[in-house]
């Protein structure tokens, strides 16, 4: 091996020594036919670049031999160069100076290239011959030489911030996005100063504030009305600048979203989403718009699915999917459209897997599940399989499960080993929620030789059916003992766990029938090496020694049937990928926080979350503006102010039908709000009081609630605290999250919650005050604010409270750091006494 | 923003680098990469999106050509999938197919279009008209022609004129003896048929294609005879919406040369052309098939081309197939294509025989999807038809040509 090495590396060497010697012989050279010559050495010498050969060496000589009127042979001199300038600082100095000639060319072609080529050595010390060769690109009359001119900025700033500010290129910059007739100049200023004014607003003042301008509406207005001179990856900037643009009224939003519509039809997918971005972010207030948002939206994208290649239709699937878990009624009717395709990738299929899974209801299950069982007998084994858990989500998440659970016994019955380890796994949870199938499903399952089954999580499913349905099993503690006969030669721990617990189970139900696998069972698990199986049999050991009734009744106690598995993403994270549309965030189902340092989260992180607070900002009216927050699918509304606003956008002559907002909405829109409030309480508890002694029994949330409630400190709050929502919406983008914390609600008040307005009322009883609330059970979202009594010093809260959980999550941001420990307290002191009486 | 592109060859060999930023991203990036999918199931190994320890990367993959972007910032993934799928169709496009010799004899060129393609790592232009201005393509006739003029680069000497007009796509002032416009309806029809010969699902993904030459700044007007048919649409950037959206008129001025004006969808078809009937019974470790193709509803116009392929399951050792109509043919990876080429009048094609199934098997448990390619000169199958095609604001006479074919995109027929 080493003789080989060496041997290729000599060759290497001797290649580049023999390059060097030619490119000297040519550098001087003026004879007909030099730059043919010329252009085969470079060639060689690129083509050697980029197997990754180091010809570095030859750089004096490249630069050397760069006089030239060839533009080929510029371009890849600049090549080189520019790979190579970084490594070797003293020698990019030769190259200088030809660059800054070409620089002043009469080609424009020329002038560019050489402006980028000069721009892209990256060497700092050499940043002084930047400033003049920029300064009058961007006043170059070619417009070629000014797009190049603009990123030429960008790229001296990150070689030297300094340079660049002193240069005053910002406001050139500035001057040009403003004025130039090509809108590629436009775009690329726009880039370049999103990028510039982000980076300096840590340090400096005025960055932030040009850059918070640039969300304005005199700049949106500018972009929007050039937005058809974009090419279309201008566009995608542009629409991501929209998406965070908060208009003052509806009648501006619907004739942003009537300019923007026939960019749904665009070729380019990217700009289809980036609009459906804009689209779905500036209706978020409005319910029924962004319905209709949901259906004008729906077919753009659909087709963008069905005609793209594999990739495109991967980033567009995972958006579907993030859009079809807020709205799972859109494709409904569309499910034919996730079908999947003999040829598609698995990582195509498996998306639309998840689709039809979460597109299912009522009206086309059947019709899905059919598919789906097409895809059980597929050659793919792990799409197979996927489709297989497909078909038992889909049987959790249904009401009527006649027929799916024929076809999951189906599935038992196929005598393929991995189908029918998927469809056991499935079985268990569908028994679990559905205890009335067990007579159908235990008459299959039982047939089920234990030998046939593998894989530990089918045969702990397997394992765990036995003994929860012994009595119905005939032979169940035959299979059981003959399982712990084999006790040394399963290697899972986890089948090792279920076999204790079944075999218990079963002896409850058919003692004398199962003692002897019993004792054989607690003997094997004692001596198990693994800690939790030993410690298990140990427990059950001394249970049963202690008392065997004791025993039963902790070990198989009577089980009520689960009515809803935990979901594994909270809706909190949903709404923050939700916010993050149109990113890595989507495809990768996990907000940006949670997989990206802060420094690499870049220049299209979303503002805050106050992006879907859409709050009527006229301070100038006397209307008291309405305040709303939206937060859950379907988008109920609580309006804190009684006035609302009372205003008539239909008139604009929209395509879109305004919604007309007048005084009867927010009660008619409350009062679904409590009904459905009462009916997913009784829901969800099916009676309060077993609840309730949970909660004792473990000693933990109830008392939080009742006995220790801490007692307020000595922050005093203004009881007549003011603030009008825009300043709220500043404050909250401006302060960092100063605190943020969970704390448990009293049962109490998870109850007094459907009554509304009743914790706004019980929070301004302690000198807190709600300024928007929304939400639907669940989930509820309240933005609070109070203020220092005597001082001007304000506290900002986002609440977060989930009832089924009964938690709260509370976000706090304070003028005063300091004291915003002591405000949380109150805070807490004054949540946890809501619903007491 | 993209911070660097590379162009992998099918063995994992750089075959091209392309740094964006300052931000250099290290070629072990792709070594990591390499290792990754290898170490992914088959048919994962071209997820697009993916996440290394340091970088995120967008792949896409065309012709064995792995084309791998790197970013550190998050930003719309679709938006690098799409520039990728259009750096590989410009590529393409330039060098008359993609392979791993012809991008190393032209790496030049390549470097010179990612050049004015994207800068700093954001896209600039994509359109390969604007593109084909500022880089001749590497063909025979720019070859011949620097031979005659003496002038032996390959970049033009003129900026594009259109960078500065307002009609981005197209170029300032072409000049044409024969002023001609072509329109071509290309339609795909993807359709599943179930094991009872029942239609899924059955729709239709056409193009409208356009090749015109036309001297000066010429304003087109197409219409359907019946539009109402098309369930969504998507336009060439040159395509004005309002008339669309109030008449169904396609307005549009045209770019130079051949382009895609329009995608369309046509969903809820009632019927195929052909029918496909294949029929498996397995029993004792045997399993007899037979396949049966057709007219269906005769389209007015021969289908030719007509071929089946699919995969045998891989619990079979052997199979002896024979056909009336047509050759067989069985590949060592098990795939079997059945070319039936045009279907004779007077009697259906059948392919029929015996599969053996492994020792130990007696019933074959999965099945196989029968795929069907076809093809039909003269007839867009969703019954779009062109009503007219004008020319306003250019006083020429000039030539219109018409075509429609509809091929088989994604049939497939289970058993």
């Amino acid at each position: 091996m080493m003789i080989v090495d060496m041997l290729t590396l000599t060759s290497w060497k001797s290649e580049v020594s023999d390059l060097k010697l030619q490119l000297r012989q040519l550098a001087g050279s003026r004879a007909p036919g030099t730059d043919d010559s010329k252009r085969d050495l470079f060639k060689k010498v690129i083509s050697n670049m980029t197997i990754g050969i180091d010809v570095s060496s030859l750089f004096g000589e490249m630069v050397m031999c760069s006089a030239t009127s060839d533009i080929v042979l510029k371009k890849m001199c600049y090549l080189y160069v520019g790979n190579y300038a970084k490594v070797n600082p003293d020698l990019a100095l030769l190259t200088i100076n030809f660059l800054q000639r070409d620089c002043k060319d009469q080609d424009p072609m020329i002038r560019g290239l050489a402006l980028r080529s000069l721009c892209s050595l990256r060497v700092a010390n050499l940043v002084e011959y930047l400033v003049g060769p920029l300064g009058s690109g961007l006043k170059d009359n070619n417009s070629y030489v000014r797009t190049v001119a603009v990123i030429g900025v960008l790229k001296l700033y990150h070689i030297s911030a300094t340079t660049c500010i002193d240069a005053d290129f910002p406001e050139t910059l500035k001057h040009l996005m403003l004025n130039d007739q090509d809108t590629q100049v436009v775009a690329n200023c726009l880039s370049a100063l999103q990028e510039i004014w982000t980076l300096e607003s840590t340090t400096s003042e005025e960055a932030a504030r040009e850059r918070e301008n640039l969300h304005s509406k005199p700049y949106v207005y500018y972009f929007l009305n050039r937005i058809k001179e974009f090419s279309e990856w201008a566009q995608c900037l542009v629409m991501e600048l929209v998406a965070k643009y908060i208009p003052s009224d509806n009648s501006e939003i619907f004739d942003i979203m009537n300019l923007l519509e026939d960019r749904l039809q665009h070729a380019n997918g990217a700009v289809v989403l980036a609009t459906t971005k804009v689209f779905l972010h500036l209706t978020l207030s409005m319910a029924d718009v962004h319905q209709q948002v949901y259906e004008r939206i729906k077919a753009p994208l659909l087709t963008q699915v069905s005609s793209g290649s594999p990739e495109q239709s991967y980033a567009i699937l995972s958006h579907l999917h993030l859009l079809v878990m807020r709205a799972p009624y859109i494709f409904s009717s569309d499910y034919k459209h996730f079908y999947c395709q003999y040829n598609e990738p698995s990582y195509v299929k498996k998306l639309k897997l998840e689709m039809l899974t979460a597109v299912a209801n009522e009206s086309n299950t059947y019709e899905i599940v059919t598919e789906l069982c097409e895809y059980a007998a597929n050659v793919d084994i792990p799409i197979a399989r996927e489709s297989i858990r497909a078909v038992g989500k889909i049987a959790l998440q249904q009401y009527d499960v006649n027929a799916i659970v024929d076809r999951l016994l189906q599935f038992l019955e196929m005598e393929k080993d991995y189908v029918t380890s998927e469809a056991l796994v499935l079985v268990k949870d569908l028994l679990r929620k559905y205890p009335q199938w067990s007579q159908d499903c235990i008459a299959v399952v039982g047939n089920i030789s234990s030998n046939n089954v593998q894989e530990p999580k089918a045969k702990a499913a397997l394992i765990w059916m036995l003994g929860e349905y012994s009595q119905d099993m005939h032979d169940a503690p035959y299979v059981l003992e003959s399982l712990v006969e084999n006790w040394d030669e399963e290697h899972s721990a986890e089948v090792r766990l279920h076999l204790l617990t079944a075999v218990m189970k079963c002896f409850f139900k058919r003692p004398p029938e199962t003692q002897k696998a019993l004792g054989a069972a607690l003997a094997a698990g004692l001596a198990d090496f693994h800690q939790d199986v030993h410690d298990r049999a140990l427990f059950y050991y001394r249970l049963l020694q202690y008392n065997v009734s004791v025993a039963e009744s902790v070990v198989n106690p009577p089980k009520q049937a689960v009515s809803v598995f935990a979901d594994t993403q909270s809706s909190e994270v949903k709404d923050r990928i939700f916010d993050e549309f149109n990113s890595l965030s989507v495809v990768y189902q996990k907000p940006s926080y949670m997989f990206t340092d802060k420094e690499h989260r870049g220049t299209l992180e979303f503002s805050d979350e106050l992006g879907n607070l859409s709050i009527n900002a006229e301070t100038g009216d006397s209307v008291v503006p309405a305040q709303r927050v939206e937060e859950n699918d379907k988008d109920l509304l609580l309006s804190t102010t009684e006035k609302d606003d009372v205003r008539d956008p239909g008139s604009n002559g929209s395509a879109y039908n305004a919604p007309s907002y007048n005084g009867s909405v927010p009660s008619a829109t409350s009062q679904p709000l409590a009904d459905l409030a009462f009916s997913s309480t009784g829901a969800t508890g099916q009676a309060p009081a077993p609840g309730l002694a949970i909660d004792d029994l473990l000693g933990l949330d109830f008392s939080v609630g009742t006995a220790t409630t801490p007692s307020p400190p000595p922050l005093t709050l203004n009881p007549k605290a003011v603030l009008d929502p825009g300043t709220f919406q500043q404050k909250w983008r401006q302060l960092p999250i100063s605190l943020s914390e969970e704390y448990s609600l009293s049962p109490l008040g998870i109850a007094s919650l459907v009554t509304p307005n009743a914790l706004l009322r019980h929070m301004q009883s302690h000198s807190i005050q709600c300024i928007a609330s929304g939400g639907q059970s669940p989930n509820f979202k309240f933005f609070f604010f109070a203020q220092k009594a005597e001082e001007a010093s304000i506290y900002l809260v986002e609440c977060i409270i989930n009832t089924s959980s009964a938690k709260s999550q509370i976000k706090i941001k304070a003028d005063d750091q300091s004291s915003s420990q002591a405000f949380s307290t109150l805070f807490q002191s004054a949540l946890s006494k809501f619903g007491l009486p | 923003m993209l911070q660097c592109i590379f162009l992998l060859s099918d063995s994992g060999e750089v075959i091209l680098e392309k740094q964006l930023t300052g931000h250099r991203v290290d070629r072990s990036i792709c070594n990591w990469f390499w290792d990754h999918t290898n170490s992914q199931p088959n048919s994962y190994k071209q997820q697009p999106v993916i996440a290394s320890p340091t970088h995120y990367l967008f792949q896409v993959c065309r012709e064995g050509i792995t084309f791998l972007a790197c970013t550190q910032v998050e930003m719309p993934p679709l938006m690098a999938i799409e520039f990728l799928c259009r750096v590989a169709d410009v590529i393409n496009g330039y060098l008359g197919g993609l392979n791993e010799d012809s991008i190393k004899d032209n790496f030049v060129i390549v470097y010179e279009l990612l050049d004015e393609m994207i800068d700093n790592g954001f896209p600039l232009t994509t359109e390969p008209n604007i593109l084909q201005e500022m880089i001749a393509p590497p063909n025979i006739v720019s070859k011949v022609l620097s031979v005659v003029t003496g002038n032996s680069s390959n970049v033009s000497d003129t900026l594009p004129g259109s960078t500065a007009s307002c009609v981005p796509w197209r170029t300032a002032d072409p000049k044409y003896a024969n002023n001609e416009v072509y329109v071509d309806l290309v339609e795909q029809m993807d359709a599943t048929i179930n094991r009872d010969g029942v239609l899924v699902k059955c729709e239709i993904n056409g193009e409208v294609q356009v090749n015109s030459h036309i001297t000066g700044l010429p304003d087109l007007t197409l219409s359907f005879a019946n539009p109402s048919i098309l369930d969504d649409v998507r336009f060439h950037p040159c395509v004005r919406f309002r008339p669309w959206e109030s008449n169904q008129i396609l307005s549009f001025v045209p770019p130079d040369g051949q382009f895609k004006l329009m995608n369309y969808r046509v969903r809820k078809l009632k019927s195929t052309p052909i029918y496909v009937k294949p029929q498996l019974t397995s029993d004792g470790g045997i399993c007899r098939l037979n396949v049966m193709v057709g007219m269906r509803n005769d389209p007015g116009k021969t289908v030719d081309s007509v071929n089946v392929q699919f995969q045998l399951p891989p619990c079979i050792l052997s199979a002896d197939l024979t056909s009336t109509h047509g050759t067989v043919n069985i590949l060592s990876n098990k795939t079997c294509t059945w070319s039936i080429g045009r279907i004779p009048k007077d009697k259906a094609p059948s392919m029929s025989g015996t599969l053996v199934l492994e020792t130990g098997l007696e019933r074959l448990h999965v099945f196989p999807t029968f795929q069907v390619d076809f093809r039909i000169m003269g007839v867009a199958l969703s019954g779009l038809q062109i009503d007219k095609l004008d020319l306003k604001t250019v006083p020429y006479r000039f030539y219109k040509g018409f075509r429609a074919l509809t091929r088989a995109g994604e049939f497939e027929v289970r058993s």
